[in-house]
């Protein structure tokens, strides 16, 4: 039972991306469902023993379909992907989170907080973060996952820490772009 | 190396994802620029934050014991038998506008099974816009091959027609159609977490059609156990 033994052990990792992906645990559960079917179905395409990065990107791209039909994420990242201007903070979704210039230091950033932060990045960011941060993937891998290069990887990585850093409180952060 | 270099640099230097010539040349910088270790630092501080609060969420227990009773015992294999008896009427093959879901090997090649048994399918609907389309061509389907035993699995905006009160665009009640197709030996199910998902009660539904707990796993154990071939409409 090959498929067993190789999948099977993965669907937490596979709930928990799909949890921060789709941000909604019956769609998460669904999505899932869902994905097991395909890598069933494809597992024949499994190159190797290593299922896990596989089977993510399964759930990836299961998820990016759910998101679509159910039409919950705004429109796609539009904004120049290697520049390091300021409308990417500008265009982020963390303007919920008001700046606290007396805040304490992201140290003590309590669980919910970086939850909030996380669930409020806009989704490719979201997902670099997560793949990193969670999953232990390396910039190659999550290249590969989501099918752009590996300086976009390096550039989500890099923008979307810096608005977690902003909803966090961190002074300073938003404008710190090393000029 | 320069601050802005440096600053692009700097997250794939705190997570050991650069070349060595790359790190030293960080490392190097980092040696002669109190700014650029205060956002290494920083950097450091937010991954490790991150890192700290964002654990592995346990699946739940159901969902575990489902995809393992579902996947755990069966053997992965691209093409069941089962599917070579799958007959495909001509006259069915005409009319069927056919969405196969990419999934090689979902459903065997026109002609392949030709006239070995009456054949099993299930279609899957989860768009309100194609359910009346999809109803004409099950009638279709069965009027051309009316031993196909048929299981219609509804799932997202595809429950809509099997909601009470639910009418078509001619403004006729679907129920009564659903009745029809009942009567001919036809299955609705309905996804329960669609339902969960949007809200609505089990009792929102026609009674003619039934629960299941994913319509998604229905799916998959009809064409994996029981070998129905997979239609999408």
């Amino acid at each position: 039972m090959r498929f067993e033994r190789l999948v099977l052990p993965h669907l937490d990792a596979a709930y928990s991306l799909a949890g921060w992906l789709v941000r909604d645990d019956a769609q998460a559960e669904e999505a899932v469902q869902e994905s097991c079917l395909r890598a069933f179905r494809y597992f024949d395409a499994l190159r190797g023993d290593e299922a896990r990065p596989w089977l993510l990107g399964i759930v990836r791209n299961t998820c990016y379909g759910l998101l679509q039909r159910t039409r919950q994420e705004g429109p796609p990242l539009s904004f120049d992907e290697d520049g390091c201007g300021e409308d990417a903070v500008a265009a982020g979704a963390v303007v919920s989170f008001p700046l606290n210039p007396e805040a304490a230091a992201i140290r003590e950033a309590d669980r919910e907080c970086v939850h909030n932060a996380l669930r409020a990045l806009p989704l490719e960011f979201r997902e670099a973060i997560i793949l990193r941060e969670i999953h232990g993937f390396s910039y190659r891998e999550i290249a590969a996952t989501c099918e752009v290069p590996i300086g976009t990887v390096m550039s989500r990585i890099a923008r979307g820490r810096r608005l977690l850093q902003q909803a966090l409180g961190e002074r300073g952060a938003s404008e710190d772009t090393g000029t | 190396m320069k601050c802005p270099e440096c600053v692009r640099l700097l997250n794939a230097y705190v997570d050991d994802q650069l070349e060595a010539a790359g790190a030293l040349a960080v490392q190097e910088h980092l040696r002669g620029c109190a700014r650029c270790r205060t956002r290494d630092e920083s950097l450091r501080t937010l991954r490790d934050t991150v890192h700290r609060h964002t654990q592995f969420r346990v699946a739940p227990a159901a969902m575990h014991r489902a995809l393992r009773n579902e996947y755990g015992a069966r053997r992965a294999a691209p093409v069941q038998p089962a599917r070579r008896h799958f007959a495909w009427g001509a006259a069915a093959m005409a009319t069927l506008a056919l969405a196969l879901w990419g999934l090689q090997g979902a459903v065997e090649r026109p002609g392949a099974g030709a006239g070995r048994g009456a054949g099993k399918v299930v279609y899957h609907i989860s768009s309100s816009q194609t359910a009346s389309a999809a109803l004409r061509t099950l009638r279709n389907h069965l009027d051309a091959s009316p031993d196909t035993k048929v299981v219609v699995v509804a799932h997202n905006e595809g429950v809509d027609f099997l909601l009470r009160g639910a009418r078509d665009e001619s403004g006729q009640l679907f129920q009564t159609s659903v009745q029809q197709f009942r009567a001919r030996g036809v299955d609705f199910r309905v996804c329960n977490n669609t339902l969960v998902r949007r809200k609505i009660g089990s009792d929102g539904i026609l009674p003619e059609a039934t629960l299941v707990p994913s319509g998604i796993a229905e799916i998959g154990r009809l064409q994996e156990n029981e070998g129905y071939a997979y239609m999408r409409l």
